[in-house]
């Protein structure tokens, strides 16, 4: 069983993400959900469950890699002003939590050993819907998915026993992989556009 | 010797694109098309063998090679060869895109492979989650060449369909998380997620979580098939794409993604009933309902092609939903025929836009006076796609309606056959106006790869009418009794 506080303090990050400014707080927000999981995924392994060198693979891939990647990309995306589309954070952060609400109260249980852990984990997942689809920089959108991704995580550390070592391995290449695509896109669309703004990516319509 | 046309299917494609990266010159050209005919070759055996041994599937390690897989190895490896031979008359001169000009080529050669690859592996595994793992890797490679040309277009296109692919099938993740959860019962490994395990497991249980597990299964491939009202990206990103690129995506990638919701819904089938096939019904309808009016409209013709994709898609859901033995035989045939009449297309579009770029933005108009080669693929395509007898599409169209029939949705199959036959009046406009009409127009001078694409449309063309023929053969045969049983 999850501690609550810990649930709490994951959802809380999640929605913090709905309205942080600056892209690096982002990342670093994402950095500091990645590693508390990858904590939790640590202390499951040393308790018996699961492989310990697995666990701290997801520790250092999620709580540390992919950050850096995402703050790499931010260091060469320079924005020259604030995303101008986004300029309301109180709108959106009712919307996630409306959202969030809904989506815990319409959904049967998930059928984990945990049911707080698996309202949370379904909470992330929307919330990374959330983000990916509120925030307008390419970066947030990526967090956005890794919000997701962790909240299928923190659903897998709830099943007794945790997902077998070669599926949480073959996620982790895939995340690494994903958000590799995606620096490399949020590059692009700096070059193209001068910014990462992804409401300028508006032009194809029928 | 299945083990090593199997390891020779997966194992060539990828070895061939790392050494792209590595290749110059002339030699790149000549090392893709001996690595993707020997890739062909090995996939196509292999796809032989497992239709010719549908009764007693092979089993390994990790693969399962049955009367699916067969049909399936064999579209996949077609498409892909055809695909590859395509791309050096549409590469042409090295020039900046997304990659820089010196590395563009050799990119584009490995992302390729390594797409192609990775769907020759899909039908093969006999474990859910490696399959999601492989279809997730499918979407990184795709994103890639979705953006190739670099433009602004391109990149909305190719963004837009990592984004939703990926947060998609993370639900689709959350899904099998929930079904491990209820399988698992502190023994649990990962084959207790391989297909046949599945089934056995589903035999006891709840039917509410079964439900739910699938339904976040299914919503999140939908929205990696292209599936209304998930499809968003679909029409952009098979539209920008490269052409031989959007052959792949259109004819070879979507269907490979319905394989792996058709065999979830398969092995799930003792916990969920009747509930999941009408889940296929509902994507398939709304589909339909969706793409239908935008066939009606003055399209550009790779968004055309495109939102055909998305009917046709409609179509196979409507037939695995059904899921009587007309409807699967009518799958069977609708996969490769779709396959074969959507690539023609997409390749018809290299030499078009090459000489005319106006194609890529405005719907065709008089295009035999332009390029009567390009015409007549063209309006080949568009006619089997149409359903236009004696196209394939026709026939699995009408097996499709009549397992509908047989297994007693009648009101889904009236407001269908409304549909396909609207859908079928679009693209006929689209066919006449876009191919034959009056408007003079300039025939531009170049031959260049004229011949290749009569030799193609002609090549196409018996294959769409050997179909036709072999779907009769197939109706009420042992393939498809082995079929209705799913995987073994």
């Amino acid at each position: 069983m999850i501690a609550e506080p810990i649930l709490w303090a994951l959802v809380g990050l999640a929605l913090a993400l709905v309205v942080v400014r600056r892209r690096s707080a982002g990342v670093a927000l994402l950095a500091a959900q990645s590693l508390l999981l990858g904590a939790v995924a640590l202390d499951h392994a040393i308790g018996g469950h699961g492989a310990v060198w697995v666990a701290v693979a997801i520790l250092a891939v999620r709580g540390v890699l992919l950050p850096l990647v995402l703050g790499q990309v931010i260091r060469l995306t320079r924005e020259p002003r604030r995303v101008a589309s986004e300029r309301f954070a109180l709108p959106r952060l009712v919307v996630a939590l409306a959202v969030t609400l809904v989506a815990i109260g319409l959904a049967p249980p998930l059928g984990l050993h945990d049911a707080a852990a698996g309202e949370a984990a379904l909470a992330l997942v929307v919330l990374g819907i959330v983000v990916a689809a509120v925030r307008r920089a390419v970066v947030f959108q990526a967090i956005g998915f890794l919000v997701a991704e962790n909240g299928v995580l923190l659903a897998s550390l709830s099943v007794a026993g945790g997902l077998p070592a070669i599926v949480e391995l073959g996620l982790l290449f895939d995340l690494v992989v994903a958000v590799g695509v995606a620096g490399a896109f949020g590059a692009r669309i700096h070059e193209r556009f001068g910014t990462s703004d992804t409401s300028l990516l508006r032009s194809l319509r029928d | 010797m299945t083990d090593v046309l199997v390891y020779a299917t997966v194992v060539l494609p990828l070895v061939t694109g790392g050494l792209a990266l590595l290749a110059r010159g002339a030699w790149l050209g000549r090392l893709v098309v001996a690595g993707a005919l020997l890739t062909a070759a090995a996939a196509g055996g292999l796809g032989i063998v497992a239709l010719a041994d549908h009764a007693d599937p092979a089993h390994g390690p990790w693969y399962v090679v049955d009367a699916a897989g067969g049909v399936y190895l064999l579209v996949v490896a077609a498409i892909g060869l055809l695909s590859a031979l395509a791309s050096p008359g549409y590469l042409g001169p090295a020039r900046r895109g997304f990659f820089p000009e010196h590395r563009s080529r050799p990119v584009y050669y490995a992302a390729l492979l390594a797409f192609w690859a990775v769907l020759l592996a899909v039908p093969l595994v006999d474990n859910l989650v490696v399959a999601w793992i492989l279809v997730e890797a499918t979407t990184a490679a795709s994103a890639l060449l979705v953006a190739f040309t670099g433009s602004e277009r391109a990149l909305e296109a190719g963004w837009k369909y990592l984004v939703l692919t990926t947060l998609g099938l993370t639900v689709a993740l959350l899904g099998i998380v929930v079904l491990y959860a209820l399988l698992a019962d502190g023994d649990a490994s990962l084959w207790t997620l391989d297909w046949d395990a599945i089934h056995a497991g589903a035999v006891g249980a709840d039917h509410d979580a079964a439900v739910f597990a699938l339904v976040l299964i299914l919503a999140g491939l939908a929205a990696k098939i292209g599936w209304a009202p998930v499809h968003n990206w679909l029409p952009d990103a098979h539209s920008e794409a490269p052409p031989p690129v959007s052959a792949l995506l259109s004819a070879a990638l979507l269907p490979t993604v319905m394989l792996v919701a058709w065999r979830t819904l398969a092995a799930l089938e003792p916990a969920v009933g009747g509930t999941g096939g009408a889940l296929f019904l509902a994507f398939g309808l709304v589909s339909l309902a969706v793409a239908v009016p935008f066939l009606w409209r003055r399209l550009p013709l790779k968004r055309l092609l495109a939102y055909s994709s998305l009917e046709h898609m409609g179509v196979l859901a409507l037939g695995i939903g059904f899921a009587t033995p007309l409807a699967l035989a009518g799958v069977v045939v609708h996969v490769a025929g779709h396959a074969l009449a959507k690539s023609l297309g997409f390749y018809a579009t290299i030499p078009l836009l090459r000489r005319d770029r106006t194609l890529a933005t405005d719907a065709p108009v008089s295009l035999n006076s332009t390029s009567p080669a390009a015409a007549g693929a063209v309006g080949l395509s568009l006619a089997s796609l149409s359903g236009l007898p004696p196209s394939p599409l026709f026939v699995s169209e009408v097996l499709i309606l009549a397992g509908g029939v047989a297994a007693g949705e009648i009101a889904v199959v009236a407001v269908a056959a409304a549909l396909l036959a609207l859908g079928f009046l679009g693209l006929a406009h689209a066919l006449i106006e876009g191919v034959a009409g009056d408007a003079p127009r300039e025939p531009v001078a170049s031959r260049h790869g004229e011949r290749r694409l009569i030799a193609l449309t002609a090549a196409i063309g018996c294959a769409l009418l050997a179909l036709t023929a072999g779907a009769y053969a197939l109706v009420d045969s042992a393939l498809v009794a082995d079929l209705m049983r799913g995987v073994a």
